[in-house]
C-alpha cells in the first residue's frame, strides 16, 4: 500500500467529517498562527534594532573614555596629559587595525543665518568623523583633509539645523550659504541626510502626500514629544577640528602643541570585526605610551549593548515560542482525542480492511497519515492566519519594527505541525493496528 | 490436491478460570474444487472453524495446513497476506465500507496487494460487471438493496482471484428469492472450478453443496453428501 493511497484514504476521511476535522485542527491552527506571529514580530524587532544600531555607529565603533585613576596612583595622575590630539595621531601611526580615528572637540556657540539665531553645540572633527559616526551627505560634500589642514571656515550641518536657520529655503539650496558661529562667518558645504526611524519616515511620507493635495503649508510632520534617537544627529554642526581649536579654544594651531589639545571625545572604528580584540590591544598599548603608563582611560564598545539586545530578543522569542509550543501540545492532544474517538467509531471498518488483507502496519500508517494530514492542513491554515494577523497588526498599529514573515518561520511551523501530527497519531494508530480482526468484525 | 488439511486441531478459549474448547480435535481435509458446507447449531464451533480456515486466527494446538503451507503458528502479517491473496470472504452482514462506492469497495483487497491504480480499477469494474453490477459502479452501499450489496461483497471476494471463497451465512440477511439468486452465484462459482466453503445453519443452503460437514461440540459429528 503506497503512501498516495494512504494519503487519499486519509484525506477522504477528513473530507467526510469536515466539522470534526476542523475542530481537531483548531489547536494546531492557533499554535502555528501564534508561532508565525511571534517569529515575525521578533524578526521585525531584530531587524529594526539592527538598522538603528547601524545608523548610530554599529559594532565597529569604539569610544575612548576617561577613567578615574586608582587611589594608589593618584599622585601620578597628573603625569598623563589625558585624551589629547596626540592620541589620535599616535593611533593613526601605530594602530593599523583601526581604520578611522575621530578626535572631537565640542563648543557651545551662537549660530546665526542673519535674521535667526540659535544656541547650539558645534563639533570640531576630522573627515574620519563622517565614517565613524556614519553620517551620510544629502547635498554638497563632507569636510576634507584640506579643510582641516587649512583650518578652513567650512561647515557641514544636519538637516534640522538647516530647517531652523533657513525655514523657508529648500534644503539643497542651503549649500553655499553663509552662517555665523559666534559671529565668525562659515560657508555651508554640505547638508546631512535626515536620520529618522522607519515609523517617522512613513508618517512623514503620508503627511507630505496629504500636503501636496492641500497645497503648501508650513506645518511639518514631527513626532512631537516623543523621544527621537536621531535628534542630536540631525542637529549636527561640524567644522574642521583645527578651525574650532583655532577660533574658539586657544588661538594656537594644534600642530604646534598637539599634546595640549584636550579632546572632548575620541571615537575609533575597527576595520575588521574578525580582529576586534587585537585592535583593542593595539589601541591600549598605543594609548599607554601617550598617557605615560597611567591607566586613566577605558575603551567602551557596543558589544555589551548588542549582547543585551540579542538577549532581550531571544527572551521575547522564548516566551512566544513557549506560548506556541503549549498551543501545539494542546492541539496535538486534541488530534489524539479525536483520532481515538474516530477509530472507536471505525472499528468495524478496520476489521473489514483486515479481513481483506490489511496488515497491522497498513492500518497503523493509515491512521498516522490521517492525523499528520489533519495537522499539516491545520499548519497551513495557521500559517495563513498568522500571515493575516501580522498584516492586520501592521495596518492597525504601525510601529518602527515592522514584523515580517521569514521563510524560516514557515518551515519551522510546517515541521512543528508535522511533528505534532506524528506524535498525536502514534497512540491511536497503534491501538487501531492491534485490533483483533475477529472482534473488530463483530463490533457493532 | 488438499487445500485444507487439519490434524487434531484444538482451539481453546479461557473465560475466567474456565477453559472452553471451541474446537476439540478436528480432522478435516478439503480438496481443491470442492463445494462444501459446514453446518451445526450455534455454539457448535463452526464459526471458530471458519475463523481458522479463513486465516483470521490460529489453532491452540494441532496442525493446520492451508494451500500447502503450514500455518499452525503463523504470525499476523503472514495470515493477512494469505487472507489477501488466497481467500475471499462473503459475510452475512455484507461488511462493505459505506463511504466508498461500489468500485472502491471491490478494489479494496487489491489496495493491500500493491496492484497499480489503473489495473486495480479495471479489474474491479470487470468483476463488478460479471456479478451484474455494471450499472451501479458509482453507487455507495447505502443506496443499494441487500442482494446488490451481497453481490458487491462477492465481487470483492473474487477480485484478487483467491483459491477459496468463504460464505459465512451468505443468505442470512436476504429474503428467500434474493437468497436463491446469491446461492446460484456460489453454485456457478463452484461450476467454474473454484473451491467454495459455506458456513451455515440452514439445511436448505447446505443442500446446494456437494459435501456437508456437520460440527457439534467442537468435533466433526458426521459428513454426508446431500
Amino acid at each position: 500500500m503506497t503512501i498516495w493511497i494512504l494519503l487519499e484514504t486519509g484525506l477522504r476521511e477528513i473530507a467526510a467529517h469536515k466539522f470534526r476535522s476542523v475542530l481537531s485542527m483548531l489547536g494546531i491552527v492557533l499554535g502555528v498562527a501564534s508561532l508565525i506571529a511571534t517569529m515575525s514580530l521578533t524578526n521585525g524587532i531584530e531587524r529594526g534594532t539592527r538598522a538603528f544600531m547601524q545608523q548610530i555607529g554599529g559594532l565597529e565603533l569604539v569610544q575612548v573614555i576617561p577613567k578615574e585613576v586608582s587611589a594608589d596612583k593618584i599622585d601620578l595622575a597628573n603625569l598623563s596629559p589625558g585624551r589629547t590630539l596626540l592620541d589620535a595621531y599616535a593611533l593613526r601611526e601605530s594602530s593599523p587595525l583601526i581604520t578611522h580615528i575621530s578626535p572631537e572637540l565640542n563648543q557651545g556657540a551662537a549660530i546665526s543665518s542673519g535674521p535667526l539665531t540659535e544656541r547650539m553645540q558645534v563639533t570640531g572633527a576630522w573627515p574620519d568623523h563622517f565614517v565613524v559616526a556614519r553620517h551620510e551627505i544629502a547635498y554638497g560634500r563632507f569636510l576634507s583633509q584640506l579643510d582641516v589642514d587649512r583650518s578652513a571656515r567650512t561647515v557641514v550641518i544636519g538637516v534640522e539645523v538647516a530647517r531652523r536657520l533657513w525655514p523657508a529655503v529648500q534644503e539643497k539650496d542651503v549649500v553655499g550659504r553663509i552662517m555665523t558661529i559666534n559671529d565668525t562667518p562659515f560657508k555651508v558645504v554640505g547638508i546631512l541626510t535626515r536620520y529618522e526611524r522607519e515609523e517617522d519616515k512613513r508618517m512623514r511620507s503620508i503627511v507630505e502626500n496629504r500636503r501636496e493635495s492641500r497645497g503648501p503649508s508650513v506645518q511639518r510632520a514631527s513626532a512631537a514629544g516623543r523621544w527621537d534617537p536621531f535628534r542630536r544627529k540631525n542637529e549636527s554642526i561640524i567644522i574642521p577640528l583645527t578651525t574650532l581649536f583655532y577660533e574658539y579654544k586657544s588661538g594656537t594651531l594644534p600642530e604646534d602643541s598637539i599634546d595640549s589639545v584636550r579632546l572632548d571625545n575620541l571615537q575609533l572604528r575597527v576595520g575588521n570585526l574578525e580582529y576586534f580584540q587585537p585592535a583593542l590591544e593595539q589601541v591600549r598599548s598605543t594609548l599607554n605610551n601617550t598617557h605615560r603608563g597611567i591607566d586613566d582611560f577605558d575603551l567602551q564598545t557596543r558589544e555589551e549593548w548588542f549582547d543585551r539586545m540579542a538577549a532581550s530578543i531571544s527572551a521575547t522569542r522564548m516566551s512566544g515560542g513557549l506560548i506556541a509550543g503549549i498551543s501545539l501540545i494542546v492541539g496535538g492532544i486534541g488530534i489524539t482525542n479525536i483520532m481515538l474517538a474516530s477509530i472507536t467509531e471505525r472499528v468495524r471498518e478496520i476489521g473489514i480492511r483486515m479481513a481483506v488483507g490489511a496488515r497491522g502496519r497498513d492500518i497503523f500508517f493509515q491512521i498516522l497519515i490521517e492525523s499528520v494530514s489533519v495537522a499539516l492542513i491545520g499548519g497551513v491554515i495557521g500559517i495563513a492566519a498568522g500571515f493575516g494577523l501580522i498584516n492586520l497588526l501592521i495596518v492597525v498599529a504601525p510601529g518602527e519594527n515592522v514584523p515580517f514573515m521569514s521563510i524560516d518561520s514557515v518551515i519551522i511551523s510546517v515541521i512543528f505541525a508535522f511533528v505534532a501530527g506524528v506524535v498525536s497519531g502514534i497512540y491511536p494508530a497503534l491501538k487501531a493496528s492491534q485490533l483483533d480482526p475477529i472482534n473488530a468484525l463483530r463490533y457493532e | 490436491m488438499a487445500l485444507v488439511l487439519l490434524e487434531n486441531v484444538v482451539k481453546a478459549y479461557k473465560i475466567g478460570d474456565q477453559v472452553i474448547r471451541a474446537l476439540d480435535g478436528i480432522n478435516l481435509r478439503i480438496d481443491e474444487g470442492e463445494f462444501v458446507a459446514i453446518t451445526g447449531p450455534s455454539g457448535s464451533g463452526k464459526s471458530t472453524l471458519m475463523h481458522l480456515l479463513g486465516c483470521l486466527d490460529t489453532p491452540t494446538s494441532g496442525r493446520m495446513e492451508l494451500f500447502g503451507r503450514d500455518l499452525s503458528s503463523a504470525r499476523g502479517d503472514t495470515l493477512a497476506g494469505v487472507r489477501n491473496r488466497e481467500i475471499g470472504f462473503v459475510f452475512q452482514s455484507f461488511n462493505l465500507l459505506p463511504k466508498l462506492d461500489v468500485v472502491r469497495n471491490i478494489e479494496l483487497p487489491l489496495l493491500y496487494s500493491g496492484v497499480p491504480p489503473a489495473e486495480r480499477r479495471e479489474r474491479a469494474i470487470e468483476v463488478a460487471k460479471s456479478v451484474g453490477l455494471g450499472e451501479r459502479l458509482k453507487n455507495r452501499p447505502p443506496q443499494l438493496s441487500g442482494g446488490q450489496c451481497q453481490r458487491v461483497a462477492i465481487a470483492r471476494a473474487l477480485v484478487n482471484r483467491p483459491k477459496v471463497v468463504f460464505g459465512d451465512e451468505p443468505t442470512g440477511n436476504l429474503d428467500s428469492h434474493t437468497g436463491e439468486l446469491v446461492l446460484e452465484m456460489f453454485r456457478s462459482l463452484s461450476r467454474e472450478g473454484r473451491t467454495v466453503i459455506l458456513v451455515t445453519h440452514d439445511p436448505d443452503v447446505a443442500a446446494v453443496t456437494n459435501r456437508v460437514i456437520e460440527i457439534k461440540d467442537g468435533k466433526v459429528r458426521r459428513e454426508y453428501a446431500p
